[in-house]
């Protein structure tokens, strides 16, 4: 298979779906000596080039964090390019949507908008992976990402045993579809324990830009 | 009411005359502000968080993106407004979308169960979608672009009021939006 993996993340190679990626890749190559070339569609300037790397693969992956429940505008943009093109049937093309929110729900109507691009390209479509939570994680302890990495880890070696998804890991890295009980408790309460917001105030104070974290400028 | 336009098109065409004469209409009674985002040379999202946690609620490019960011905030009323492309609102305009971001808070707290992003300003306006077909689009392509902009409402503290073709818009659209802010 000759696979293309494009990054759609604004962050560019300091992304969280860049350390997906590796961990997908680090599990494609465990049983694949195919080639595979990444691609950062944040490098705007060589949209030319991606747009070419995706007319020429067989075998696409489209990766990129949800931005304002859809995808990034970089990622639109890619999108309206390769559209342009001439439906290239048969394409097999999948994504992988991750969030900076817990629960799955928040990203299933864009999956909606990539299973119909799929459809109306004429791209032989390969599914949607979606995971919630990934903001953080490049700060988490390893233990709270141990499961997420080997997750993604057998997503890259099961795609490669057999060029789709596991649909068994597309299920668990959707949990959770919703907010569960439990923790709709801890943010309700976890706010007086100054837990919910944890990750922003540590990072508002790191930057002295705690005291004026409610400023509108622009009101 | 004070209205802000969003139009998208990024082809100048037809489409861009359509909203010109829908602004000219209905600035005879309203306050409208429109912005032709694709005559703007306005920069993507970055990711940087600079307006969450450096700069609290301003955005670190610079490029004329806050005379948009203060129009919408002060506005009673939003139009995203763009042609179809590859099915979902143009590129130009899903670009000023994801840097509206900055109007709200990084907090999250719970709405339907669901987290979601706090106020930043005590109020946000409720918004419409005027779109134009292109050659295929069926009722399941608008279905989909209602429903992400329905989702983008929960974030925005806001309401969709209604979702149009360019051709089947008219200002009573807007004068119903209206009333509600009357009551």
């Amino acid at each position: 298979m000759n696979l293309a993996i494009f990054n759609g993340s604004p962050r560019n190679k300091k992304s969280n779906s860049k350390i997906l990626m590796e961990k997908f890749l680090e599990g494609f190559f465990k049983v694949s000596t195919a080639e595979v070339s990444t691609y950062f569609l944040a490098n705007t300037k060589h949209l030319d080039e991606h747009v070419k790397a995706f007319k020429d693969a067989e075998t696409v992956l489209i990766i990129f964090p949800l931005y304002t429940d859809c995808m990034p505008g970089i990622v639109k943009e890619f999108i309206e390019h390769i559209s342009e093109q001439e439906a290239q049937s048969g394409k097999r093309v999948g994504f992988i949507v991750q969030s900076g929110f817990p629960e799955a729900i928040q990203s299933v109507s864009v999956e909606r908008y990539l299973k119909k691009l799929a459809e109306r390209q004429k791209w032989d479509y390969l599914g949607t992976v979606i995971k919630g939570g990934v903001e953080g994680i490049q700060i988490m302890p390893p233990m709270m990402t141990k499961k997420l990495f080997l997750n993604f880890t057998e997503l890259g070696s099961h795609f490669a045993e057999t060029g789709e998804f596991s649909q068994k890991i597309i299920d668990d890295l959707k949990k959770p579809y919703k907010l569960s009980a439990g923790r709709i408790l801890f943010i309700k309460f976890g706010g007086l324990l100054g837990l919910t917001n944890f990750y922003w105030n540590s990072n508002l104070k790191k930057n002295n830009a705690f005291e004026n974290r409610f400023a509108k400028p622009y009101a | 009411m004070t209205i802000t336009i969003l139009n998208g098109d990024n082809k100048n065409g037809s489409f861009s005359g359509k909203i010109n004469s829908l602004t000219g209409e209905l600035s005879e009674h309203h306050q409208v502000h429109l912005f032709n985002l694709s005559k703007m040379n306005l920069r993507y999202c970055t990711g940087c968080w600079s307006c969450w946690w450096k700069t609290p609620g301003e955005c670190a490019i610079k490029d004329g993106a806050d005379e948009i960011f203060r129009s919408v905030i002060s506005s009673d009323f939003l139009i995203f407004a763009s042609p179809l492309v590859a099915g979902f609102t143009s590129s130009a305009l899903k670009k000023v979308q994801d840097r509206l971001i900055v109007l709200l808070h990084p907090y999250i707290q719970l709405i339907n169960g669901e987290s979601h992003h706090k106020k930043r300003d005590e109020r946000y306006p409720e918004f419409g979608v005027i779109v134009e077909k292109e050659q295929d689009t069926d009722s399941e392509d608008l279905q989909i672009v209602k429903d992400i902009y329905d989702r983008l409402a929960i974030n925005f503290h806001s309401k969709q009021r209604f979702i149009k073709f360019i051709d089947e818009v008219n200002v009573l659209d807007f004068e119903l939006s209206n009333a509600v802010y009357q009551n």
